[in-house]
This record gives structure tokens, C-alpha cells and sequence, in this order.
């Protein structure tokens, strides 16, 4: 029996150094670049790193990064606005970062091939919602008002969760010198990422659950859609109070099919700017999101830079 | 609980260590009880009753049998068995699709019912433990089997965890003798245990559940797919539920094994097999042994003259099919196989007298099981009868992509290297890695959990398909 045991162990020990060989060598794993809160409590990726964004089992997505001076992901090495020439600035989450893609054929690229005149400067952070995008114009003013035009992209149902801007903890309890040691290991990683992990720490708390007899009970979740939606449109009404912004120069990038109506009325009755995709992705004949997640695909970002670069040549 | 479960992954080896640690035979009797309606329990610990009564039932009906020499009062005794075992699964398994038929003949006809149908549970496992316990029973009246006196092994024999709910269905006289004696810690059968429940992981999770969302797709889509695509589904999903359910069954004879018990071996490669006949001594064999046993020969089997015997068959056929789901399908399912197995037995394997044909007989064969598994997978009659027109009589050739967007060159490669390996090692089912060199087996153990790594498949519904009926 004592040597059943000490077998298995060797065995589970030799396999787990083997596979993590696999895992680098194949490259399964998705490079996480490290992150920060700047000196501007603005939340960041760490400038000058480059990697790979890897998602799904047997890379099925592979999309290459390189992160600027600035802490964003684009082409762009640093971004140097002038009163001499047009830059636009793209304002969003995971969306507009684009790790699902090559830094080199994202939005802000496929745009600037459309708009020769202009230079597109991206400032996408994965997890970022208006509070952050916000409180990024107005932390980095300074820069923001040598830019010409700016597309803030918010998604209504994730976006406007909060109406006033204040570091989360979200980066502690990435650091936590625990999760430090597992990062270390690709093979941890890349189970993560595939939902292996997530089964067994779903598991273990069902268990849990179960040992203590707390099923977790279906709360009635009492807040109603609508009741969300309102909270919503207040949270944009503050957010805008704190950070005035520019009506002139910003446009909001929008999906009205998820919007309350309600709030595109207030958009529309406070002469916000915007660029609601919803119907061109309807028409589309072609899927404009990638099949395995949310993020546009490249026939999705061809189609908003059409948009967005009508838009500013109507304008 | 599941096998391929987190729950599964803690319960087996924090059960596999306590149980080694009784030395006693009764109280190892009682750890099994416990840890079997603790794993069963995980999923629905009420349905727990009607294993408990399952139990109690035909521990006093053997213990009378035994007492009792009146042939009246014994065939008695063993109708009660039977009229409660079935009565359970006819009430938890085929209610709803005995009123639903009822009402369809009836709309047949031009009357309207109204008869409500129950929003009913089939607990898991159910056709399962009482076909195991009614072996007992009959095998008891038959006098092939002492009726035990120790309620304890009985309980163990039939809520025996491993095998409680998708099978191998254990005979009494196999299984039953083991929970005598106490068991003690084989190395040997403990590895080859291991290595057993290793290839029953790697076939549910690296082939079942990962072709799980192309099958699902093409059966949903059927009436808008090319006929290439439906060939690939129907293909697909032959390797689907051959994985889920041999992956299952390995996975049940490998823990029992950890536990010192053997179970019967419930696949046998079955699509290297030749014709029909040869696939039925093949796939589910511990359900087909059982058919065989308490059904086709006490109505005679085939000493009778040939209309009895294809009467036989037929019977034996159709209720396979339906002892699968409460659903015309099945039957049909059934039928298809009754069909296709007649002339097979009565030219009596002709066939694989020559040799040459072999290669040529199991394509075949293959093929129009394949054809079979339509039926099986479908919802309905009508979606199979389109599905198999429009695979036949509407050839037509398409790309088809991922539902999930992986790429499909992926799949064609895993399942041809798949049937090559189990080519291979398909002298000995109970011995997936007959690799005699350790450094060639350990890169063979390594590949096949690297596949899992590769292929596992967060999204896909994990439970095994067997567990529905």
C-alpha cells in the first residue's frame, strides 16, 4: 500500500514537471502582462512588455501584444500628440486593448487606414468601465487636449456599474504572493484558462457548500432590469457631473440593442455624440464577433472602423 | 457524483484510503454502504429510499424463496420482486411515455384526451440497479444462486458505487461472492485499476465530450446541414456514446478494482466488430448477457422452431431498445438491430469465414450502425427519418466549421489515432497500455493526459449519456 502511494506520487510529480515542459514548449499558455496603478491612480499594464495573448485549448487564438511607454497596447511606441497634425483617441476596455488580435491589424489601425490624415492612439485596459475611462481623460489632460477627436467605447450593461471613479482592489488580489508563485507555473495557467481550475475550485466550494449544508439559495434577485437601467442612466448623469466632458469632441462608440431606452433618450436630449453599431452588426451577413468570446473579430473591427471613419468624415 | 468530477477526484481517494484502513469484512461492507449512498446521495439523496426499499425487497424475497418449496408460492414470491422492481422503473421511466402514446393513438383516431402527464424525475441509475437486483432475484428462484444471509454484503451488492449507476449490471454470482470475503490491497490490481479508470477519463474527455458539441450541432441543425456534414454526425456520434459509456464502464471496473473487487468487462472493441451479432457480444455486453440470460431463453431461446426463435429475438431487440429511454426511438433502434441480426444468425456468420472480407465486413458494419445511432440520437421518429433522407437522397458536399470555432482537421486526427491505439491493444480490454518498455509506456500515460489538456472542454455538459437511462 505505502508503496502504491509513493508510486503515485512520483508519478503525479514527474507528470506535472512533463506537462509544464509541454505547456512552454507548445506556448499553450496566454502571457499576462503585469499591471499597475500609476502615479495618477490610473490602472495600467506596465510599459515596454511584449508577448502573446493566447486563448482556448490548442491556441486557438493567438493575437500578439507590445505594450507602449504609455501602458497601452498599440504600435504607437509613445504617444506625442501636436497642434500640427489629427490624432484620435480610442477610449475602452478589453475591447479596444484587442489582446483577441495583433496589436498590428486592431481597431485603432484599421481605422487610421481609413482615415489617412489621422494617427489613432489606443487607451484600452481589459476590465476598464466609464468611471476608469473617465477618470483616465481627466488624469491625463494634459495630453488629452493636444488630441483632436475621442471615441470613448462603453458597453451599457457592464459599463456604468458605478458612478464615481476609485481604485478597485482588483490588482491586490491578482499580486497576492500565492497567486505570484502559481503564475510561475504555465501549466497552472494555462488550466486556468481552459476552465480546468475553474471546475475544481467551483467543485471544492460545492463541496463546501454542501458539507456545510448552505446550499447557496436562489436568491429572488429583487433589483429588476429596470431598476438596474436607472441606476445605470444616474451613474452616467454623476460620472459626466465629476468629469465634464467635451461634447464636441467625444463621441461615445455604443451598442443601442443593449441600451435602455432611457438612457439613448438622455444621450440624445443631452446632445452626447454617439456611434451606435447595433445595426450594421445586425445586417451583417457575417459573424462580427470571434466564436469562442464576445471581442470582435477582424470582419467586426472592419466594420466599426467604416463607421467610426464615416462618421468623422461627415463630420 | 460523477466520475469525471471534482467531487469524484476527492471523494475516491479519501474513500479509497479510509477503506483500506478497516480490517474487518463487515465494517468494510458497511464503509462501501456508506460511501455508495454517499456518492448516490450527492445527486439526490431521496431517490436514496427507492434503493433502500430496492434492497430490502429482494434481501426478504430471497431469504423466502430460500424457506419456501411450494413452486406456487416461490413463482409468487418472485412476481412481487418483479411487479416492484419494474413497477418502479415503469413508473419513474415510462409513465409519461405511456400517457403521451395513449393520447396520441387516441388523437390518432379523432379523440382528444386530456390526460396530464407528471413533471417526474428518473433517478439516475435506476434501470441499472434493478436489472442487477432482479438477477439476484431470478438467479434465487432458479436455485442457481444461495440467497445470502448477510444483509450487509446484499446492501453493498447492490448500491455498490462504481457500478450503482451506468453499470457494467452485475450478477449476483459474480459480485456478490467478493463482498464474503474480506479484500485485500493487490498492488497489481490497484495499477491496472489506475490505468483503467486513466483510459476511461481519456476517452470521456478527450473523445466524447469533445466531439459532445459538433454531434450537438449537427442533430440540431440536421435540416439545414449538407449530407457530408449528417455522415460526420451520425460518425461522430458513434464515437461519442462509444466513449462516454466504455470511458464510464472503464472508469467502474477501475475503481472496483482499487477496492479489490472485478467486475465483468462491458466493451469489447465493438466497432471492429465484423456484423451485428458480433457487436451485440461486443458493446454493452453485461445488458445484453442479461437479456440473453432472463429474457431470450426462458421464452425459449432458439430451441423451437424458427418463427418462435425470430419471435425471440425480436422481443429481446425491442425491449433493449426500450429499456434505453421512454421513447420510440429506441424501439425503432431496436427493431433496426433485430433486423439486421436475423439473417446474420440464421446464415450463421458466414461471413467471417473468409477472411479477406474481414476488413471490408467491419467498415460495413460500422456503417450501418451508424446508420442506427440516428435513431438513437434523435429526438423524434420523424427528425431521424429526415436526418437518414437527407444523409442518403441529398448528397451534397460542405465545409464544415467548428461550432465553437476549433479547427475540425483536429478531430479527424484524434479519432484516427484513436482507432489505431485501440486496434492495437484490442486483445485485452482490461489492459489499455500493454507497452512493455516503462519509459515508452510513461510517454503513453503523458500523451494521453496531455490529449485531456488539450481537448478538455469547459463548456460541454460533462454527465455521461448512459446516466439518462
Amino acid at each position: 500500500m505505502f508503496k502504491f502511494i509513493k508510486k503515485i506520487a512520483v508519478f503525479v510529480f514527474i507528470t506535472f514537471l512533463v506537462l509544464e515542459l509541454l505547456v512552454r514548449f507548445f506556448h499553450l499558455q496566454d502571457e499576462k502582462p503585469n499591471r499597475y496603478i500609476d502615479e495618477f491612480n490610473v490602472e495600467k499594464i506596465l510599459p515596454n512588455q511584449s508577448g502573446f495573448s493566447v486563448t482556448g485549448n490548442r491556441r486557438q487564438n493567438v493575437g500578439e501584444f507590445k505594450i507602449n511607454s504609455f501602458g497601452f497596447n498599440s504600435i504607437y511606441d509613445s504617444y506625442k500628440p501636436s497642434v500640427d497634425s489629427l490624432e484620435i483617441a480610442l477610449i475602452g476596455d478589453s475591447f479596444i486593448q484587442g489582446f483577441h488580435e495583433n496589436y498590428k491589424t486592431s481597431l485603432g489601425q484599421k481605422l487610421e487606414d481609413k482615415l489617412s490624415n489621422y494617427k489613432v492612439y489606443e487607451f484600452g485596459y481589459a476590465g476598464w468601465d466609464l468611471a476608469d475611462e473617465l477618470h483616465l481623460l481627466k488624469a491625463y489632460d494634459s495630453i488629452f487636449k493636444e488630441i483632436d477627436e475621442v471615441v470613448i467605447y462603453i458597453r451599457f450593461t457592464d459599463d456604468l456599474e458605478r458612478g464615481e471613479y476609485e481604485v478597485t482592489n482588483r490588482l491586490k488580489n491578482i499580486n497576492t504572493p500565492f497567486k505570484k508563485i502559481l503564475r510561475n507555473s504555465k501549466l497552472i495557467i494555462y488550466a486556468k484558462d481552459i476552465g480546468v481550475v475553474n471546475g475544481l475550485t467551483g467543485g471544492i466550494i460545492n463541496i463546501i457548500n454542501k458539507v456545510k449544508k448552505t446550499k447557496e439559495l436562489s436568491k429572488e434577485n429583487s433589483i429588476t432590469e429596470k431598476t438596474n437601467n436607472k441606476k445605470r442612466l444616474l451613474n452616467f448623469e454623476k460620472l459626466i457631473k465629476s468629469y465634464p466632458i467635451d461634447k464636441d469632441k467625444c463621441v461615445f462608440l455604443i451598442d443601442y440593442s443593449l441600451c435602455d431606452k432611457a438612457f439613448v433618450d438622455y444621450l440624445s436630449d443631452n446632445d452626447f455624440k454617439t456611434i451606435d453599431f447595433s445595426e450594421t452588426f445586425k445586417k451583417s451577413n457575417k459573424e462580427p464577433t470571434l466564436v469562442y468570446d464576445q471581442h470582435w473579430n477582424s470582419y467586426g473591427r472592419d466594420l466599426l472602423s467604416s463607421l467610426i471613419s464615416d462618421y468623422y468624415k461627415n463630420k | 457524483m460523477i466520475f469525471n468530477s471534482i467531487e469524484f477526484f476527492v471523494f475516491l481517494p479519501v474513500a479509497f484510503l479510509l477503506y483500506w484502513f478497516i480490517r474487518n469484512i463487515k465494517l468494510q461492507n458497511l464503509f462501501i454502504v456508506i460511501a455508495s449512498y454517499l456518492f448516490y446521495g450527492w445527486w439526490d439523496w431521496r431517490f436514496l429510499s427507492l434503493i433502500i426499499f430496492s434492497t430490502l425487497v429482494d434481501f426478504t424475497i430471497g431469504s423466502l424463496l430460500k424457506k419456501e418449496q411450494v413452486t406456487q408460492k416461490r413463482k409468487l414470491y418472485l412476481l412481487i420482486s418483479v411487479i416492484i422492481n419494474l413497477g418502479f422503473l415503469g413508473f419513474f421511466k415510462y409513465y409519461n411515455f405511456f400517457v403521451d402514446s395513449f393520447i396520441d393513438a387516441f388523437s390518432f383516431f379523432g379523440k382528444e384526451l386530456s390526460v396530464n402527464s407528471l413533471n417526474i424525475i428518473l433517478p439516475v441509475g435506476i434501470s441499472f440497479y434493478t436489472f442487477q437486483t432482479l438477477s439476484y432475484t431470478i438467479d434465487v428462484y432458479r436455485k442457481k444462486l444461495e440467497p445470502t444471509k448477510d444483509f450487509l454484503a446484499f446492501s453493498a451488492f447492490v448500491c455498490f458505487f462504481p457500478q450503482l449507476v451506468a453499470g457494467p449490471i452485475e450478477r449476483a454470482s459474480n459480485l456478490l461472492p467478493q463482498f464474503y470475503s474480506k479484500r485485500k490491497f493487490k498492488y497489481k490490481q490497484a495499477v491496472e485499476g489506475l490505468k483503467l479508470i486513466l483510459w476511461g477519463l481519456f476517452k470521456k474527455i478527450v473523445i466524447a465530450d469533445s466531439l459532445a458539441p459538433i454531434v450537438d450541432d449537427v442533430f440540431i441543425n440536421y435540416d439545414t446541414y449538407a449530407s457530408s456534414t449528417l455522415i460526420m454526425g451520425a460518425v461522430f456520434f458513434a464515437f461519442q456514446i462509444y466513449g462516454d459509456f466504455s470511458g464510464y464502464s472503464d472508469i467502474a471496473i477501475g475503481t472496483s478494482k482499487l477496492f479489490g473487487f472485478e467486475l465483468m468487462s462491458n466493451f469489447k472493441f465493438p466497432y471492429f466488430s465484423k456484423n451485428v451479432s458480433e457487436f451485440w457480444q461486443r458493446w454493452h455486453i453485461s445488458l445484453s448477457t442479461w437479456f440473453r440470460d432472463y429474457v431470450y431463453i426462458p421464452l425459449g431461446g432458439s430451441h423451437g422452431s424458427k418463427f418462435k426463435t425470430i419471435r425471440n429475438i425480436l422481443i429481446v431487440f425491442l425491449i433493449s431498445g426500450f429499456w434505453h429511454g421512454a421513447n420510440w426511438t429506441f424501439i425503432i433502434w431496436g427493431a433496426f438491430h433485430a433486423v439486421l441480426f436475423l439473417p446474420i444468425y440464421f446464415l450463421k456468420n458466414r461471413s467471417n469465414r473468409i477472411k479477406f472480407l474481414a476488413p471490408f465486413s467491419i467498415v460495413f458494419n460500422f456503417a450501418v450502425i451508424c446508420v442506427g445511432w440516428v435513431f438513437f440520437r434523435s429526438d423524434s421518429i420523424s427528425i431521424a427519418n429526415i436526418y437518414l433522407q437527407r444523409m442518403f437522397f441529398n448528397f451534397s458536399y460542405e465545409y464544415y466549421l467548428h461550432p465553437r470555432g476549433f479547427r475540425m482537421i483536429d478531430y479527424f486526427i484524434l479519432l484516427a489515432v484513436f482507432l489505431v491505439y485501440e486496434y492495437i491493444i484490442k486483445d485485452n480490454e482490461r489492459n489499455p497500455f500493454p507497452i512493455k518498455n516503462k519509459v515508452f509506456r510513461y510517454i503513453t500515460y503523458i500523451l494521453v493526459i496531455f490529449s485531456m489538456l488539450l481537448f478538455f472542454d469547459d463548456g460541454v455538459d460533462r454527465s455521461f449519456i448512459y446516466f439518462q437511462f
